[in-house]
């Protein structure tokens, strides 16, 4: 019955939401209960459907962890865009540097190269944050700006591939790619590592002593302090964490996905990511179900664009309502105390 | 004209028209914060002052009334934000970004919807210049500061304005109590409520100005995301002009003068490769704020909201 009642605000959130914007696309001369069966029921009826939703899922849940981890000492990391791009490039030089390593050395170093630059891009952040206090949310989403040009030069640079007309670098070495799971429609195995990044965030925060310590840090940063936790140092923990969760989720999407960096490859997963973890309310273990609900908002809007011509923007919109009513839930249960 | 004394001139006059929406939105943030309201949208508001003043003058052929509808527009997401953090006490970073979300998405989908998709951009007409009779006629002082659009004089007026409001008139001392101890001004009668969504409102009316000139004077038209993260640098410049007028006025030139120093280089080649020149302005805002963050004044209450009825605060 609790379980219920602390589901309850999110169903009513979502379908108040649905109800705001039902309107709108009836105004606009579109069909609301077509657009919504659409939205809702396309990851569901094919094969396909149900796995462009998973491979949705895994950028989506890596860049909403980025995202609550450094939230739960309490501080806003809005640079997992850069930090992804950043992860992307450090596995696709890595990939194509030393592309004719076996698969048992040259995926590891794959994954681990491009974990460790979006963990430095988002050092300089955190770093920027312990040596001079500046604000993390300016800091992070300065440095997104930074990496998209950097993207550009990479792949309009010496790796650049003629034969593309879109900034693109050549593939990765084959011993770099994930290993598929499902051949058709194509699965790759990087949703095994989006789980056990998922777990491990979970297990840390709320079973180890430092997690918790994290946890404490975001929750009373005075009382931790007094107790003897080196805040800054949590934060700066905390914002580096984040940012190699972001950067796998740029590995994952030039290892699993493209096996390449193209520009643009963050999409609005970054985005999105921020919203989920907001939705979640910065909830680390809530965020892989969020995720898996807006991944069935973002395959059913882009078929709703193909299908019946809504834009697809209308999509982000119902989803930042969504959130508006989450939060103004809150407010209703702190009255009703 | 000399060649150096042209070149000298054309790069003032471009930074001063540069400068203006930097000056807009740094001030709509100092107003807001200034009686505590931090707004993080400004990315978003910009958009949608970018997307709204856009699509109105474009239908209306008025650039005033798409000046002013995108103000208006802007003024409706500083109410949201001092409806949801002054009244119903949510916290002001979550409700920022979640207004940067909608107007992110709003600015883009708006012109699909009203205008759908076009193989030519469709174009407004950009500012006119409006030189001012005399003076407009000094060497390089006249074409720099008197021969511009009707927005780059008002934001220096408006920078005047503000200052002389603020450290001036009661109606200032007012808010500028509320932002430093909120307690102690509701305790002497001063509504922090109404001073906090006036404040709002109108640093969200003056945001959403910034976001239109973009399309009415750079660019003639629309384009997704084409505030390419002066709302962000705003916030930073509003900290290099330590939450004060004058400072953000003399800021926002330092900031344009990199903005059009890095799109010359990029036009003019270089041996640098341009991304790395159009990484200048983020560059330069994060080595100003490491130079200016801890040091300047900042509100006290910044960011916090305030609840008459709790004990501490």
């Amino acid at each position: 019955m609790t379980q219920i009642r602390k589901f309850f605000p999110y169903l009513i959130s979502v379908l108040a939401a649905f109800v705001v914007v039902g309107i709108l696309l009836w105004v606009l001369g579109f069909n609301p209960l077509k657009a919504y069966q659409t939205i809702l029921f396309t990851s569901f009826r094919t094969p396909n459907g149900f796995i462009q939703t998973l491979l949705k899922w895994i950028p989506l849940t890596l860049t909403a962890l980025a995202f609550t981890v450094p939230l739960s000492s309490g501080k806003f990391n809005i640079g997992a865009e850069g930090q992804m791009l950043v992860g992307a490039i450090g596995a696709a030089a890595v990939g194509i540097l030393f592309k004719d390593l076996p698969p048992a050395l040259l995926l590891p170093l794959v994954i681990l190269a491009g974990m460790l630059a979006g963990a430095f891009w988002g050092l300089i952040a955190a770093w920027l944050l312990y040596q001079f206090n500046i604000n993390e949310i300016l800091s992070t989403v300065l440095l997104n700006f930074i990496s998209f040009a950097l993207v550009d030069f990479v792949a309009t640079g010496p790796w650049r591939d003629p034969a593309a007309g879109h900034p693109t670098t050549v593939p990765i070495g084959a011993g770099g790619f994930l290993p598929m799971l499902v051949k058709n429609p194509p699965l790759h195995s990087g949703i095994i590592l989006a789980i056990i990044v998922a777990v491990a965030v979970y297990f840390f925060t709320s079973k180890t002593t430092s997690g918790y310590e994290l946890v404490v840090t975001g929750a009373n940063p005075r009382a931790s302090k007094v107790h003897g936790i080196n805040i800054r140092k949590m934060f700066l923990f905390s914002l580096v964490i984040g940012a190699a969760v972001a950067g796998l989720a740029g590995v994952i999407e030039v290892a699993g996905t493209h096996h390449r960096l193209i520009e643009g490859l963050h999409s609005n997963f970054p985005t999105l990511g921020l919203i989920i973890g907001l939705m979640a309310r910065g909830k680390n273990q809530a965020v892989p179900f969020v995720a898996f609900f807006i991944s069935i908002l973002e395959v059913g809007g882009s078929a709703m664009q193909r299908t019946i011509m809504v834009p697809v923007q209308i999509v982000l919109i119902a989803e930042a309502l969504i959130l508006i009513f989450i939060l103004l839930s809150d407010i209703i249960k702190r009255r009703q105390k | 004209m000399s060649g150096l004394e042209s070149t000298i001139t054309d790069f003032l006059k471009l930074t001063f028209l540069s400068m203006v929406p930097f000056v807009l939105a740094s001030q709509g943030t100092m107003l807001s914060g200034r009686t505590g309201v931090f707004n993080v949208a400004q990315e978003g508001i910009m958009l949608v002052g970018a997307s709204v003043g856009f699509l109105v003058s474009y239908i209306t052929g008025s650039n005033l009334i798409g000046a002013l509808v995108a103000m208006a527009a802007g003024g409706l997401f500083g109410l949201i934000l001092a409806y949801f953090t002054t009244t119903l006490k949510m916290d002001q970073f979550v409700v920022g970004l979640a207004l940067f979300f909608i107007g992110t998405g709003l600015s883009s989908l708006l012109p699909k919807l009203v205008i759908g998709v076009t193989l030519t951009p469709p174009l407004v007409k950009t500012l006119p210049e409006i030189p001012i009779p005399l003076l407009s006629q000094i060497p390089i002082i006249g074409p720099v500061l008197f021969k511009q659009n009707i927005l780059v004089y008002f934001s220096i007026l408006l920078s005047v304005f503000l200052w002389y409001m603020l450290y001036r008139t009661n109606m200032g001392l007012r808010m500028r109590s509320v932002g430093e101890n909120p307690k102690a001004s509701d305790a002497l009668g001063i509504n922090v409520s109404s001073n906090r969504y006036i404040t709002s409102i109108i640093g969200g009316m003056l945001i959403g100005l910034a976001g239109a000139y973009l399309p009415m004077v750079y660019t003639g038209t629309f384009t997704d995301l084409m505030t390419k993260g002066r709302g962000w640098i705003a916030i930073a410049l509003t900290f290099f002009g330590a939450w004060s007028p004058l400072p953000i006025l003399f800021g926002s030139l330092f900031f344009a003068a990199i903005e059009v120093l890095s799109f010359r280089f990029q036009v003019g080649g270089s041996f640098i490769p341009y991304q790395f020149l159009s990484m200048l302005p983020y560059i330069a805002t994060i080595v100003v704020m490491i130079f200016t963050f801890g040091k300047s004044r900042v509100p006290a209450f910044l960011g916090q909201n305030y609840d008459r009825e709790r004990r501490t605060l």
